[in-house]
């Protein structure tokens, strides 16, 4: 693996549970093309887990905005997407985000998105589900963001040969085929659903694993999200509406599949070929499918692993690749699970223009850096090779009140490292989740600068800083200020 | 219908995707449905082909060789709702020449037939396209869904325009026909009448029937035998006929053989409605020899298709008589007699094929034809699209002369009985319709007219 400056490919993974800005450091990755020894333009930006529930927020240097769902963080500085066969594509709301990028002004959004046959593809029918399912949870609701991303993984799991994939949208016949077992699926799964008694109350008791796949810590992207999704309450979304009509989803899944370039096998060599790729990850680490605090995970590979597959099936070289994790000086999380090092009392110093407090995720939580976790992260992705730090300035503003978790104490043990289990083993990753739950952390001043405390404590270099949601606000500082790639020759995606 | 946020998102999507081409929704129809009374309806003026001088499939830079593909579908009632799924689902049909490298550089047009008898709209003809503007030109084909109960349908006028309004390259520089299917279920009338009967001098009422004068603009001196003016038109195209399950006549007997008779095996039924566009790519993919029937089925079961048995059936048929596929896929023999398709034509089975008419061989990159014997190089004719090789002889044409591509077919005269073509034309001898005579206008290979 390669260290940043030599590297020709960049992954980007959050080393925490979400929101350290990995969208922001795409954009800058994206527009960086002198920052590096080896001068590569970036020929594309690949997603590599999760869907439209992504949320990424970019912020230019002219205060253009746009929180990157499906899009690439890239798509400012023109930099084409690729949405990998590891990804769930949602046209429906692609086609509203691409609605959203063209009044902000970026030229032929669709034309810069691309997406990989086998990527399956996440309708309204697999929403119904997911909301009905919620609403059947009552009080313990897991908090998903309705979209239905975990109802189509679980679809997937169940009906292999059913699932629809983004390649079904080039035959009528068999989009048809499937969007109508789709529809038998849904319709048999919400009847099952109100027959069933639906819990009065959530008691205290554990919630259920993650049924839906969707855990409440999941960022829900606001480009994503339906209005109406987020806004339906749940016992209308059982109880009432028709299930989405299957014509009409074929006409515009037809659309899709005319408009948008699908791509194959030998995509990944061909733009590795014509230039850097930077991999945008999607959640972060400690929300991994099964390497998170079961059950408050996601269901997606958060680490680097997906990508690092991807790399090699398309011969890259693994010394020509930098893994390069993001984090903030300090922590947070979105929705429930354990968070040892919280500490509301920070949240007055530490404005969160992007992230609010979510309908159904709860409020935006905040706490100190924890080394604990950023070293289980670490060792669970296999290490990193430069680290990404953010949220320097909200940091100097919020001034010395900022400690770091050296280590945990949990039942009179003195924790400094979490031990990884078997992989896929969730009855250890649950065994964690309750170690975390009891744990108080050891905070300490961190009595010298953000960058140098976690490049010695990590064993990490930094290889860039960011003190500013734009990306003329990072060290090395780059490009955004310079006219977008726009004019440049473009790498055909397809 | 489904109500909600996210009806409006799906329409929304659909109208975003389409965007690019300026399309917002197969809109015409519905559009004219809404507005006009039925006795006002009209083709969209992009479709119509009243006084159109021709529809032309062109080489260009990007698409050096062009093969004209027509796609023309009976949009009467007696058709149900088999003109409304085509609509959607031909747009398809690009993508899968593409995608499975049957066809490098098609070019497609899409139409509309009807009844000249009782329709508002009987013709409707776009043009050949070879990028997303296909879609908007199916999207504006009105589905008038009328015709006569007759079981007759005007598509010899539809055979009318094809025949003297089109002009391709592929033809005309190449000497390589393009395709034409016709997808209906019902019979072509007897004649393509020159014009009208019954009919008002303008406009026209339920029970006057309209000819090429009224619907094309052409003056003709008589009527055309429907016979001949399909002879006429597989000059320049292999012509295909469709009969789809889901319409009234679906796998009548007199249909069948009335199309048989104009066309020979050319004739396909079809009981998956859904699997149009793969079984026209397929019969485009086994006649460009850039497949084999078995591959070409095979890669129908992969798309999840139920029609592999019907088309196999049909298509079967087709290869054997036609152009049976030859085993390594790559070359198809062709009736009677041979040409070698596709660049550097394999040779098949194991090197040389004697064939009746002639012997061929072939080597590598070359083709002797009977009668013909014009060398072929690469697929492209070595006449450099100027010349060309003529009737038997191989005279070189003086650069204006029709442009043959000695399939077998040498001929003096338009009107020569061609048996090679199946039907029943036997009987009809050397006779030379006067009125063929009198309109046939030759082209030269630029696709110039003269009469």
């Amino acid at each position: 693996m390669g260290r940043f400056a030599e590297a020709r490919h960049v992954i980007v993974a959050d080393l925490g549970f979400g929101d350290a800005g990995k969208g922001t450091i795409v954009d800058w990755l994206a527009g960086c093309a002198a920052a590096t020894a080896r001068q590569a333009r970036t020929a594309a930006v690949l997603r590599f887990n999760g869907g439209a529930q992504a949320a990424h927020t970019v912020v230019r240097a002219d205060r253009r905005s746009h929180t990157f769902a499906q899009f690439g963080a890239g798509t400012f500085a023109g930099v084409p997407t690729l949405l990998t066969r590891h990804t769930l594509v949602e046209p429906l709301a692609l086609a509203r985000e691409a609605a959203a990028l063209a009044a902000l002004g970026v030229p032929d959004p669709l034309g810069l998105i691309s997406v990989d046959r086998d990527a399956l593809i996440t309708t309204p029918l697999h929403a119904a589900v997911n909301r009905a399912r919620e609403a059947a949870r009552g009080g313990a609701a897991h908090g998903s963001c309705g979209i239905g991303i975990g109802e189509t993984m679980s679809y997937a799991l169940g009906h292999p040969d059913l699932a629809l994939r983004a390649g079904d949208t080039e035959s009528p016949s068999r989009l048809r085929r499937r969007l109508l077992a789709l529809h038998d699926w849904a319709t048999a799964t919400i009847q099952s659903l109100r027959n069933a008694e639906p819990p009065a109350t959530h008691d205290g008791a554990d919630p259920p694993a993650v049924v839906a796949g969707v855990s409440p810590s999941v960022g829900c992207g606001g480009a994503g999200l339906p209005a109406a999704v987020a806004g339906v309450s749940p016992s209308v979304a059982l109880g009432a509406g028709p299930l989405p009509d299957v014509d009409e989803l074929i006409r515009a899944y037809r659309a899709f599949g005319r408009r948008i370039r699908l791509a194959g096998t030998g995509e990944v060599a061909r733009l590795a070929a014509a230039g850097r790729l930077v991999f945008e990850g999607a959640q972060g680490v400690l929300l991994d499918e099964w390497r998170g605090f079961h059950p408050h995970t996601t269901w997606s590979t958060t680490t680097f692993a997906n990508a690092t597959d991807l790399l090699a099936e398309a011969g890259a070289d693994a010394g020509d690749v930098c893994r390069l994790g993001v984090t903030r000086t300090y922590a947070t999380r979105h929705g429930a699970g354990p968070f040892p090092s919280e500490d509301p009392s920070l949240a007055p110093l530490l404005p969160e223009p992007h992230n609010g407090t979510g309908r159904w995720q709860g409020g935006f939580r905040v706490g100190h850096l924890d080394l604990v976790l950023l070293r289980y992260a670490l060792e669970v992705c296999g290490g990193a090779d430069a680290l990404a730090i953010t949220h320097l300035d909200t940091a100097a503003a919020a001034g010395d009140r900022l400690r770091v978790a050296t280590a945990w104490r949990a039942g009179g043990t003195r924790i400094t490292r979490l031990r990884p289990g078997p992989f896929a083993d969730l009855t250890h990753q649950r065994h964690l989740t309750d170690l975390a739950l009891a744990a108080t952390p050891e905070l300490a001043a961190p009595g010298r600068p953000w960058p140098e405390l976690l490049a010695d404590e990590l064993g990490v270099p930094v290889a860039v800083t960011s003190w500013g949601p734009r990306s003329g606000d990072k060290h090395p500082p780059t490009m955004d200020a310079s006219p977008t790639r726009e004019d440049q020759d473009r790498v055909p995606v397809s | 219908m489904g109500s909600g946020r996210w009806s409006h998102d799906a329409y929304d999507a659909a109208a975003a995707y389409r965007s690019r081409t300026g399309r917002d929704a197969f809109d015409y129809d519905a559009g004219v449905r809404a507005s006009r009374r039925r006795q006002d309806w009209t083709a969209h003026p992009d479709l119509d082909p009243y006084r159109v001088d021709v529809r032309e499939s062109r080489d260009s830079a990007e698409h050096p060789e062009s093969l004209a593909v027509a796609v023309l579908f009976d949009v009467t009632g007696s058709m149900g709702y088999v003109p409304r799924r085509l609509q959607e689902k031909l747009p398809q049909l690009f993508d899968l020449l593409l995608d499975r490298g049957y066809v490098r550089h098609p070019q497609l047009l899409f139409g509309g037939i009807g009844d000249a008898t009782c329709d508002r709209v009987p013709l409707q003809i776009g043009q050949f396209e070879s990028d997303n503007r296909m879609d908007e030109q199916l999207g504006r084909i009105l589905l008038e869904g009328g015709g006569g109960g007759q079981k007759t349908e005007s598509y010899e006028l539809a055979a009318y325009f094809m025949a003297r309004h089109t002009s391709i390259d592929c033809w005309e520089k190449r000497g390589k026909r393009g395709y034409l299917f016709i997808i209906g279920d019902e019979l072509n009338y007897e004649r393509v009448y020159a014009r009208g009967a019954n009919a008002p001098v303008t406009g026209y009422d339920r029970g006057g029937r309209r000819g090429v004068a009224e619907v094309i603009g052409d003056r003709l001196q008589d009527d055309i035998d429907t016979r001949d003016i399909y002879a006429e038109l597989r000059e320049m195209y292999d012509v295909y006929y469709i009969l789809p399950s889901g319409t009234s006549y679906a796998g009548d007997r007199q249909v069948l053989d009335h199309w048989r008779g104009l066309l020979g095996q050319n004739v396909i039924e079809l009981d998956d409605l859904d699997a149009v566009s793969e079984t026209i790519a397929l019969t485009i993919g086994i006649g460009e020899g850039t497949i084999g029937l078995d591959d070409g089925l095979a890669d129908l079961r992969q798309q999840g298709s139920t029609a592999g048995r019907s088309v196999e059936r049909a298509l079967a048929t087709v290869a054997r008589g036609g152009r049976a596929p030859a085993r390594d896929g790559r070359t198809a023999a062709r009736d009677g007699g041979a040409a070698a398709r596709d660049g550097g034509a394999a040779a098949r089975d194991g090197g040389a094929a004697a064939r009746d008419g002639g012997a061929a061989a072939r080597d590598g990159g070359a083709a002797a034809r009977d009668d013909g014997a014009a060398a072929r190089d690469d697929g492209a004719a070595a006449r450099d699209g100027r010349t060309a090789a003529r009737d038997g002889g191989g005279a070189a044409g003086d650069g204006r002369g029709v442009s043959r591509d000695g399939r077998g077919d040498s001929r003096d005269d338009w009107a020569v009985s061609r048996d090679d073509r199946g039907g029943d034309r036997g009987d009809r001898g050397g006779r030379v319709p006067v009125a063929r005579r009198s309109v046939v206008r030759r082209r030269d290979t630029r696709g110039a007219r003269w009469v």
